[in-house]
């Protein structure tokens, strides 16, 4: 047997089956990363120790004869902006190389209470500010399906761990796309569920408004577990939502008579490259051909969905950004000889080029004067769009769209930032809404060779729509190739 | 420099205070469940949430939007039940996120007023208003009503606090290092912003004096200026008396206590009519108070308004508070000292000072009720009217007992005294069973064995002899001892009583009632 092309409910019937023990997998889960991760840095910590712990409670239950709880002995991975007592947190800065957080994020917390062996913390963009991981204070994540290429960002190591058989499931966060757009580039599944489903407690902000943690894997129905296991109200985050959505019960009740969204003008706006353009119509016609109805939709707002979302997101992320001063924790500058001095150093050298061109354009939006002119009005933009997905979503049940324009492109060659940004265009527009999305894979591109598939679109809280037609259209896709062809594979049998 | 009368005289002060008042009696801070405290070890009162810990976020405490619209709808505000948090950005290490959650435009509370009743010699800064306005009726001193308006109450966090090592009085100037404690980070604070309609700075003080009281009332806070629970900042400009304009202001800060509050403000008025006066301009800037000096002293001058970069908290959803949350948190509001004041003088025929000081000490207006509601029952039975047994007890409260209470540092509730005791001691000097001399003795003992006053009487012998017979017998019998000095008092010496009355006393040993025996001898010499 081979531990990367084991399903949660694989990992779950072994454990039951007694094929393999907690303990065994959480070695054989480390052992890989030690071997494969070399080739593509999606890991900056392991946590072995907590790892072992973890398994070791949960033979402790199998043997005790307890019910197994959701994720149990499901290797997991958690992007290096969640908290996770006794790892380190660095959000992939210079800032925060040291620092170490005295508590866990709740949706880190609810993965180990659902019986998860928590592997260790995953490269990104420097505090998510980015789409290919080249922010990252540590150096770059490899994309497993050619290494010269990019993995996505800003949950880079989130999808390459995944595609690479490094974990089983990884968690993420998406401000804008930062889920989705890393699993299109690695040919996963990324779900960003709606605005409020898992709690943001515990999570570095990047923009509080916008970003969402969500989860990657290599099939709907892990993914569906994972979200199972950490979606729900928490005390201590006033946006959490109180639904307890089952959404591991939806996978199966297929697409039929479900209405498909498609939004033909904005994809026209925009200019689609082939791979992608021909994964849709062909996802598009599986669905059809399973009983969905295709409604021709519009929203006519999207396309200002862009620039409303580099208002919000810098202005919201320069005030986060604010208590990063080297005063409490933190890179502290030597010899500062004041204090402004002590700030300005600290900052300047402790963040990264992009994060200090977010933060300065935040400062300047929300500037007295700027702000009329620029951040209510996003604030309006976004309750348009917002309104436009309401309309839609009186029509139809979910929406089809592709996630990017294009697939993975190489190191370096996308250099400068407004093209960058461009990259997410897609997937932005239910960032401002609030709206769940997910990418599916469907395969790899006939011109690239590399990752394609579609995104899939759901109305505000409710996921479960984006589950069903996701899982669906993933049953059309039975032979394609989940895993990269990435290092060896030898150490990862049980 | 002249003296603040003189400048008042050709100028008008326009001042506007801004209270900040911690709501101390909370249990939890404003956005985390971190305990309220003061005075414990430097970071002991803190978690991830007050530290600012990245990825934290704010919970809001129901308890302070209750004291908010509490404090609210005491000061006559609206209250506004679609308002939000908004963050305003600044770097300082006493806040640890660089952010301080505070209210946007619109506050919790909006648009709101208190009536100050300004007499005696607070009056005399304004005499120009004397007069002016109607005061109550049963307020017998002179002086003049005004209303000062208050623009809004919103609800922040406090920032922690820096001490600065090195320096001299604890200030930076000079200080080689600072620590940071954020104990106090994160405790709910309330900001009330006024108009400026204060004129002088005797009404600054019967300001803050009078919210001090609401505040204490409503018992949202222990309202301790020492310990700055209490903090108020004033705004202070100059104009000419009779033009329209407002003048330059600056902003006066480290005015810890009601006397300070005044003194300050009141130098600062005469500084700026001297700058104003010897043809200066006034700088718009922050001032402190230096009390020990009594002068102010520049802190920094504010050349463009600060920028703060207010934004809408994205942590934070925005409220819509129900009419039901409203209503229910009106339900608790409490009698305030106005309303207590005037049935005092309704009920009671307080005098109108005693009702004011009565009303305006939380304690002594719980003490003085509970004393009121519940008499024991005594013999000789209650007069019909409470009244004259209400006077006195309010009379005890407001000298025997504060006085006490000022010596010995207690507060009401660690002596031994209780309302019925106080309230029992009240009727019994009130009915004329014993002197005042001697209801100051068994005070006394109250005090130290917390015994019930009859009981102290009775232990003590000290029982007035208020028998008419008997005090009519004994004055029958110095009269006939002392026949000379009766015919010298019947030709006109009536000065004489007063040693009729002296023997008396002597034979009932200083127990007979000093009223009765005078008036049985007024009664005996000239015939009635």
């Amino acid at each position: 047997m081979n531990y990367p092309q084991l399903s949660v409910a694989a990992i779950r019937d072994g454990l039951l089956a007694r094929q393999f023990s907690a303990q065994e997998l959480a070695k054989v889960a480390l052992d890989t990363v030690k071997s494969i991760d070399p080739a593509i840095h999606a890991y900056l910590e392991l946590c072995p120790e907590l790892a072992h712990l973890a398994a070791e409670k949960l033979d402790a239950a199998l043997v005790a004869g307890t019910e197994l709880p959701g994720l149990a002995g499901v290797p997991i991975a958690y992007k290096d902006n969640m908290n996770l007592q006794g790892t380190h947190t660095t959000c992939a800065s210079k800032m925060l190389e040291n620092y170490q957080s005295p508590y866990t994020a709740t949706c880190v917390a609810k993965t180990l209470e659902a019986g998860a062996l928590p592997l260790g913390k995953l490269n990104m963009d420097e505090f998510a500010f980015g789409s290919s991981s080249e922010t990252s204070y540590f150096g770059p994540t490899l994309n497993p399906w050619d290494l010269k290429r990019v993995p996505g960002g800003s949950s880079s190591g989130s999808a390459a761990a995944v595609a690479a058989g490094l974990a089983t499931v990884t968690l993420g966060s998406d401000t804008g796309g930062s889920i989705r757009q890393p699993a299109a580039f690695c040919g996963v599944v990324g779900f960003k569920p709606s605005y409020g489903v898992v709690s943001r407690y515990g999570v570095v902000a990047f923009g509080s408004s916008l970003d969402q943690v969500g989860a990657l894997g290599r099939s709907v129905n892990d993914v569906a577990a994972t979200i199972d296991a950490i979606s729900g109200l928490d005390p201590l985050d006033g946006t959490s939502q109180a639904l307890k959505a089952v959404y591991s019960q939806t996978t199966q009740l297929g697409v039929k008579g479900m209405r498909i969204g498609v939004v033909t003008a904005f994809m026209e706006a925009v200019d689609v490259e082939a791979d992608i353009s021909t994964a849709f119509t062909g996802a598009l016609a599986h669905l059809e051909a399973l009983g969905a109805e295709i409604v021709e939709i519009t929203l006519p707002n999207a396309k200002a969905a862009l620039s409303a979302y580099y208002v919000i997101g810098p202005s919201e992320a320069f005030s986060n950004m604010s208590r990063f001063d080297g005063i409490r924790y933190g890179y502290q500058n030597e010899g500062a000889s004041c204090l402004d001095e002590l700030y300005e150093q600290g900052r300047a050298n402790g963040f990264g080029k992009e994060t200090r061109r977010r933060i300065m354009l935040g400062s300047y939006l929300l500037s007295s004067g700027a702000y009329d002119t620029y951040y209510y009005p996003a604030q309006q933009v976004r309750t348009l769009i917002t309104q436009d997905y309401h309309k839609a979503f009186e029509k139809v049940d979910a929406l089809l769209t592709p996630t990017t324009a294009r697939t993975a492109f190489e190191f370096g060659e996308v250099a400068d930032p407004v093209s960058m940004y461009l990259s997410d265009i897609f997937t932005i527009p239910s960032n401002i809404a609030g709206n769940g999305g997910m990418h599916v894979p469907v395969g790899l591109g006939k011109e690239s060779g590399l990752p394609v598939g579609v995104q899939i679109t759901g109305p505000q809280l409710k996921d479960e729509n984006i589950f069903r037609a996701a899982a669906a259209l993933e049953s059309c896709y039975p032979s394609i190739a989940r895993l990269a062809p990435v290092g060896s594979t030898e150490g990862s049998a049980l | 420099m002249k003296n603040l009368l003189a400048v008042l005289q050709d100028w008008e002060a326009v001042i506007g205070l801004e209270v900040h008042t911690e709501l101390t009696s909370l249990n939890t801070k404003m956005f985390c469940s971190c305990p309220v405290a003061f005075g414990e070890e430097p970071n002991t009162l803190v978690c991830p949430v007050c530290l600012g810990l990245p990825g934290t976020l704010p919970m809001p405490n129901k308890a302070a939007i209750e004291s908010i619209l509490l404090a609210g709808m005491a000061t006559n505000c609206s209250i506004e039940q679609r308002t939000m948090f908004y963050r305003k950005n600044y770097f300082y290490p006493d806040i640890s996120s660089n952010y301080q959650i505070t209210q946007g435009p619109v506050a919790f509370c909006m648009r709101g007023w208190l009536d100050l009743h300004v007499t005696g010699k607070a009056a005399l800064e304004r005499e120009d208003r004397l007069g002016t306005s109607e005061l109550p009726k049963a307020c017998a001193s002179e002086g003049y009503a005004t209303r000062i308006n208050i623009t809004r109450i919103h609800m922040e966090e406090d920032a922690g606090k820096l001490i600065h090592v090195g320096g001299a009085d604890g200030r930076i100037t000079g200080a080689s290092h600072s620590l940071v404690d954020y104990n106090r980070c994160g405790t709910p604070l309330i900001e009330l912003v006024t108009e400026p309609d204060l004129r002088t700075p005797e009404e600054a003080r019967l300001f803050l004096q009078s919210l001090r009281q609401i505040w204490l009332t409503l018992g949202i806070s222990d309202c301790s200026m020492e310990e700055g629970s209490l903090r108020c900042d004033g705004n202070v400009s100059l104009r000419r008396r009779g033009e329209v304009e407002f003048g330059t202001k600056t902003e006066l800060k480290n005015m810890n206590s009601f006397k300070n509050l005044h003194d300050g403000l009141a130098y600062e008025i005469c500084r700026q009519a001297d700058v104003l006066e010897s043809g200066g301009c006034v700088l718009q800037e922050t001032r402190h108070w230096e009390p020990a000096s009594k002068h102010t002293t520049s802190m920094r001058v504010k050349e463009t308004a600060d920028d703060y970069r207010y934004v809408p908290d994205p942590n934070l959803a925005p409220f819509d508070l129900s009419d039901d949350f409203v209503a229910s948190v009106r339900t608790q509001l409490p009698e305030l000292p106005d309303e207590k004041r005037a049935r005092y003088v309704d009920s009671f025929a307080l005098p109108y000072a005693d009702a004011v000081s009565l009303a305006g000490d939380v304690e002594l207006a719980a003490f003085f009720d509970e004393g009121v509601k519940r008499p024991v029952p005594l013999s000789p039975p209650l007069s019909p009217s409470l009244a004259p047994q209400a006077l006195k007890l309010a009379n005890l409260l407001l000298n025997d007992v504060l006085a006490y209470l000022n010596a010995s540092g207690l507060t009401l509730s660690k002596t031994k005294l209780t309302p019925q005791g106080l309230m029992e001691l009240a009727q019994l000097i009130a009915e004329g069973t014993l002197s005042s001399k001697q209801g100051k003795e068994v005070f006394a003992l109250m005090l130290e064995s917390g015994e019930a006053p009859q009981k102290i009487v009775e232990q003590e012998g000290m029982q007035q002899v208020s028998d008419a017979q008997s005090l009519e017998a004994i004055a029958l019998g110095i009269l006939e001892q002392f026949p000379d000095k009766v015919s010298e008092y019947q030709a006109g010496k009536t000065g004489l009583l007063g040693l009729f009355v002296g023997q008396a006393m002597k034979a009932t040993q200083g127990q007979g009632n000093p009223k009765l025996i005078n008036e049985t001898f007024v009664r005996l010499l000239e015939g009635g």
